[in-house]
């Protein structure tokens, strides 16, 4: 297994958290934590996700980028480790 | 051009989808949604009444991809919004462009577990390409222009908007905007096919993939003139079918688990294989690590996250196939591999000699192909007939072949049909099912009836789920578990009870006439094929297994 963390940026839109929740277990990633908050100035939530997979990141990455509400997607590269 | 007026949430959906051309629905009424139907009542949308909210969903899925157009259907706040679900997830896994109104239960109410609440919005988010739940009657023209660019942008798919029908009531000073074009979200950077060009050039056995991001993407033409420029032996996927010149001498036919020898041994064999508009299915691929073990990949596509996702590629060309496509287009050098290819083609061919009296299947289906009209348009439901029609059936271009490829929905194949006609109704629309597939959805045979669709409705009646059958027999030691359907109804008495002509046939030499009886009928009409409740879909690649590694019969 890898971890990895994800920072995300998204439209402050009904059910975002939702939609990268459900890709993400659907696309076989652990959730491990999560951190969000919303800049009521700008209507731009972050989302830092800390996952787990066998499977490469970039799967994950690409389907979270596919959602219509998702600006950015951006793996942090300083928490990629292997936990096998 | 901006008009202003005022009216309810309601009469607005109706003024959004005529804006974006829509000129017919499909639907059901029912408590929480009875202000779309009120101002349904004064709009020029023409609305047909299906028997199921999941005949509504496909009838929609049917007319989108026999048209191009966007399909829409309607359905109430929960029991009938759950029926949608089955149609959503089949239009999400094939990508097809429709768009499923929901009636919600009055926003005061939500969340309290009212009559007929069910959560449809949390449930979409599984099975849409996006969803929508509109909670403030001024954003509802915004979100149904956003819904109709999401559903056709980029790889398409279904979206869902959820209406509470309090929002359907409430007065809105509508601006009718112009439709909104969605920004491009994600960009892709120009193709590069540099890499792709000395990959093909360098190729001494490559092999086309052609899947049904071709069509979606309207981009037959183009493909054609490929594979003139490059002659290229060419395979296609289910859902592919169609967008190949079926009479190309380089043609091999279709690939993966019931595909012809020829295709799947070039595919094999090949040192590089072109992916367009295909994702590597595991329907295609058949055991994926020794799927074209010797084949370098150049994969287009649309969509970002299909490439690398189940095969590793050489060179990736992302974006619109009209544009892509032609700038490959380069001779080749490939006469040894074109001539192998073909005798396999030869060697391998499908055998319509069957020995006895009792009627052949692929025959039959094949005879419907020839005797048809042109740009007849095909629906079938899931199992043996699906395949045989796949196999021996041909298609000029993929809006003609209407299949539940990625979902594999039984029921799909009778609604699908009504949706074509209707977009189609100077079109033959031909509906192949099996005894099993045509009772999910039987129910629509009345609204074949009440609007005189002339539905032609080909079962292959083996009185089994024979697909499941077939495999009890061949990997479950012939332990046959629920696959008997021997009291089925009488279809043909079951036919008439809708006002629907029909005829059963159970010897070889009766065929012909009834093709001809059945294909000339001004109306709709039913012909029941008996078959052998033994046959089986041949070739088959066993589960987990190398696609070169066929059972051809027991």
């Amino acid at each position: 297994m890898n971890d990895y963390q994800l920072i995300i940026l998204a439209d402050d839109k009904q059910v975002v958290l939702e939609r990268i929740l459900q890709v993400t277990r659907y696309r076989g990633f652990l959730i491990n934590g999560i951190n969000a908050k919303v800049n009521t100035g700008t209507h731009i939530g972050t989302i830092e996700l800390m996952v787990s997979s066998d499977r490469p990141i970039e799967l994950l990455v690409d389907q979270i980028n596919k959602l219509i509400d998702i600006k950015e997607v951006k793996v942090d590269s300083k928490t990629q480790q292997s936990t096998a | 051009m901006v008009i202003e007026k005022k009216q309810t949430g309601g009469s607005l959906l109706f003024d959004v989808l005529q804006q974006h051309g829509v000129q017919h629905v499909f639907g059901y009424p029912g408590g929480a949604i009875m202000p779309i139907y009120d101002a349904l009542y004064d709009s020029d949308v023409e609305h047909f009444l299906c028997r199921h909210e999941q005949g509504a969903a496909f009838s929609a899925v049917g007319y989108a991809r026999a048209s191009g157009k966007v399909g829409v259907c309607l359905a109430t706040s929960g029991p009938g919004a759950t029926n949608l679900i089955t149609g959503l997830a089949d239009a999400m896994a094939d990508s097809i462009p429709i768009i499923a109104i929901t009636g919600q239960v009055a926003t005061a109410a939500m969340g309290s577990d009212a009559f007929q609440e069910v959560d449809i919005f949390g449930l979409s988010l599984a099975c849409t390409k996006h969803s929508f739940q509109v909670t403030n009657v001024n954003e509802l023209e915004n979100v149904l222009h956003q819904a109709f660019a999401i559903a056709l942008e980029g790889r398409q798919g279904p979206v869902l908007v959820d209406i509470p029908k309090d929002i359907q009531l409430a007065t809105v000073n509508a601006v009718l905007n112009d439709a909104v074009n969605l920004q491009n979200k994600v960009k892709l950077p120009p193709a590069n096919v540099g890499k792709a060009i000395a990959l093909l050039s360098q190729a001494k056995q490559p092999v086309l993939y052609v899947g049904g991001g071709v069509g979606m993407a309207n981009a037959v033409d183009e493909l054609r003139e490929f594979v003139k420029a490059t002659a290229l032996p060419s395979v296609s996927t289910l859902k592919g079918l169609g967008a190949l010149d079926p009479d190309n001498e380089n043609y091999l036919g279709m690939l993966g688990m019931h595909g012809t020898k020829a295709a799947n041994l070039a595919v094999q064999e090949s040192d590089l294989l072109i992916a367009v508009g295909a994702r590597f299915d595991d329907r295609v691929t058949g055991k994926l690590n020794e799927f074209a073990p010797n084949a370098k990949i150049i994969h287009f596509d649309i969509d970002t996250a299909e490439i690398n996702k189940r095969r590793a590629v050489d060179s990736a060309i992302l974006g619109d196939l009209k544009v892509n496509l032609p700038a490959l287009s380069v001779p080749l050098s490939i006469k040894p591999w074109q001539d192998k290819c073909r005798q396999m083609k030869h060697d391998f061919g499908w055998q319509y000699d069957h020995p006895n009296e009792t009627i052949f299947a692929p025959a039959v289906l094949k005879e419907i192909s020839e005797k048809m009209p042109k740009n007849s348009c095909v629906t079938t439901d899931v199992g043996q007939h699906q395949m045989w029609a796949a196999q021996h059936m041909s298609f000029q271009d993929p809006s003609n072949f209407l299949t539940s490829g990625g979902m594999g929905t039984m029921g799909f194949g009778l609604p699908a049909a009504i949706g074509a006609q209707i977009s189609r109704p100077n079109d033959c629309i031909v509906t192949v099912s099996g005894d099993g597939s045509i009772m999910m959805n039987i129910q629509e045979l009345a609204t074949i009836k009440r609007f005189q669709l002339p539905v032609k409705i080909v079962l292959i009646d083996n009185s089994k789920l024979g697909m499941v059958r077939q495999w009890q027999d061949l990997f479950f030691s012939g332990r046959l578990s629920e696959t008997d359907l021997s009291d089925n109804p009488d279809f043909v008495m079951l036919a008439n009870a809708f006002d629907i002509k029909a005829k059963q046939i159970t010897l070889k030499n009766e065929v012909s006439a009834a093709i001809e009886e059945m294909l000339d009928h001004n109306g709709p009409y039913l012909l029941q094929v008996k078959i052998n409740a033994e046959d089986n879909v041949w070739p088959l690649v066993p589960p987990e297994t190398a696609n070169d590694k066929m059972m051809e019969s027991t």
